[in-house]
């Protein structure tokens, strides 16, 4: 349903990615993990085409794009086909909680304002923000905006939705509130795309965990096999080290 | 000895000063219409690097930026027609609304487009994600916030125009400076005259002033 072939981004002299291929089931979960710059959030903004990539093909559901010979409603058709949730939620500023949600219903799906408006509650009832739907993002709680984010990513009918370390701004108190509406999607066998660092979330949720270092997939497989059986010695380092971090984080948040 | 200042005279004059003020607001509030949407529109070619159309652009704002309103004015008014005849059936009113609109876009579209930059690249980003167009966002989520950082500096030149308006007596329209000028040659008393028009400029904009006051602060509580 997703299928990328030898997708490569280079920014300036710096290889970022480097003809990375890989494909995504629908309703599967993907979660990408690595080192800090190995090209994780650069491979998830190509996705969206948020970064042009240098090339390469990207296809999701019936739009396929070659970033050689892309044109501007390519690129639109494909990014309808995706949305994105941000490490800093990103929600429209000027819009409240039930605006943001409705906005691609209006302005991208050309709905009836009210038929969107309606949608964009029931879906933010199921982000457990009934109560909140009409606070403007600076009146919410980070968990808050980033469910608020999540709904947006909802409402806009992408076939898959983008995850770019969606916890990692947050105070910790927020971030199991987070994570639980993810859980939620996946549930629903929403497809998703996850970088994250929360370990345990990818054990939990993850079909399938993807190692990635220096712009390459260095591994891939099952949470079972990724974090129990890694067949690549960089994966057994990182994997290794991320366990330690976590069981520290843990024994301090015990103390 | 003689009262240093006529009193009498001032207050008989500013009503009949005040039936021209309907003029003056006239071409400051249409002039700034125009400007507002010149303005956009040159912001837009600036920030989006339109190719060509962003050169011409900034030769329009270092233009307008870079000589004085009056000079421009004279041009419009005396200059154009001699070289191009259409223009020659403009009169002067319109003339002072079209150069009052062209200078200060100038001024405006770059107060628009420093407010378009300073909304977070982010917000555009955001929008692309969910499918809109560049001109969608535009229109739904960036120009929205920019307006509210630019509405500030745009109602400062809104009170500048109010005030470059009596330039407009220079081309022969009959705004409230004209009409001071009229009475001021016929009485000779040019202080009481022309202290009379400078008192109902003071009062205008003291009226705008608050009013950007109160707007900033309801802006502000928005979001
Ligand atoms: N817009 C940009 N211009 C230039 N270089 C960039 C740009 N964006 C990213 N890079 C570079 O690309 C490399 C990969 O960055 P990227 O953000 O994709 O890494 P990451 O795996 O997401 O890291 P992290 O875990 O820290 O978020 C880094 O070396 C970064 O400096
Ligand atoms: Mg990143």
């Amino acid at each position: 349903m997703i299928k990328v072939q030898n997708l490569s981004k280079k920014f300036a002299d710096n290889m970022v990615l480097n003809g990375i291929d890989f494909e995504v089931a629908h309703g599967e979960i993907v979660v990408i993990i690595g080192p800090s710059g190995t090209g994780k959030s650069t491979l998830l903004r190509c996705l969206n085409y948020l970064e042009i990539p240098t090339s390469g093909v990207i296809e999701i559901a019936d739009v396929k794009v070659d970033s050689a010979t892309a044109t501007a409603a390519q690129i639109t058709n494909l990014r309808k086909k995706s949305s994105f949730v941000f490490q800093n939620y990103s929600l429209f500023a000027n819009k409240t909680a039930l605006q943001n949600v409705a906005e691609s219903l209006i302005t991208v799906w050309k709905e009836p304002k009210l038929v969107a408006l309606k949608q964009a509650e029931t879906i933010l009832q199921q982000v457990g923000l009934g109560e909140k739907i009409h606070q403007y993002p600076s009146q919410l709680s980070g968990g808050q905006q980033q469910r608020v984010g999540i709904a947006r990513a909802m409402a806009a009918k992408g076939e898959v939705i983008l995850f770019d370390e969606p916890t990692s701004s947050l105070d910790p108190e927020w971030v199991d509130e987070v994570l639980a509406v993810m859980k939620q999607l996946a549930v629903q066998k929403q497809t998703m795309i996850i970088v994250t660092h929360e370990m345990q979330f990818a054990r939990e949720v993850a079909n399938r965990v993807i190692f990635m270092e220096g712009g390459n997939i260095v591994e891939q497989g099952t949470p079972k096999q990724i974090f129990e059986k890694p067949q690549h010695q960089r994966t057994k380092e990182f994997v290794g080290r991320s366990v330690k971090q976590n069981l520290s984080a843990l024994d301090s948040a015990m103390l | 000895m003689q009262m240093p200042l006529d009193v009498q005279y001032i207050l008989e004059l500013l009503p009949i000063l005040l039936k021209y003020l309907s003029v003056t607001m006239e071409m400051a509030i249409l002039g700034f219409c125009f400007a507002i949407i010149l303005a956009v529109i040159l912001a837009i070619v600036r920030v989006f690097k339109l190719p060509v159309l962003h050169n011409f652009a900034g030769l329009f704002i270092s233009f307008f930026r870079g000589t004085p309103l009056l000079v421009q004015l004279f041009l419009l008014y005396y200059g154009l027609p001699q070289v191009m005849p259409i223009f020659a059936g403009v009169d002067a009113f319109s003339a002072a609304i079209i150069g009052l609109s062209l200078h200060f876009s100038a001024y405006m579209a770059e107060s628009i487009r420093a407010a378009i930059m300073g909304v977070n690249k982010s917000q555009m980003e955001a929008c692309l994600s969910i499918g809109m167009t560049r001109l969608q966002a535009m229109r739904r989520i960036i120009l929205p916030q920019a307006a509210r950082v630019a509405t500030p500096s745009l109602m400062n030149y809104f009170i500048d125009m109010i005030k470059s308006t009596s330039l407009a007596f220079t081309l022969g329209v009959a705004e409230i400076m004209a009409k001071a000028q009229m009475e001021a040659s016929s009485s000779f008393k040019y202080f009481e005259s022309f202290l009379a028009v400078a008192l109902i400029y003071w009062a205008v904009i003291e009226i705008f002033s608050r009013l950007q006051h109160y707007l900033e602060i309801r802006m502000n509580r928005a979001y």
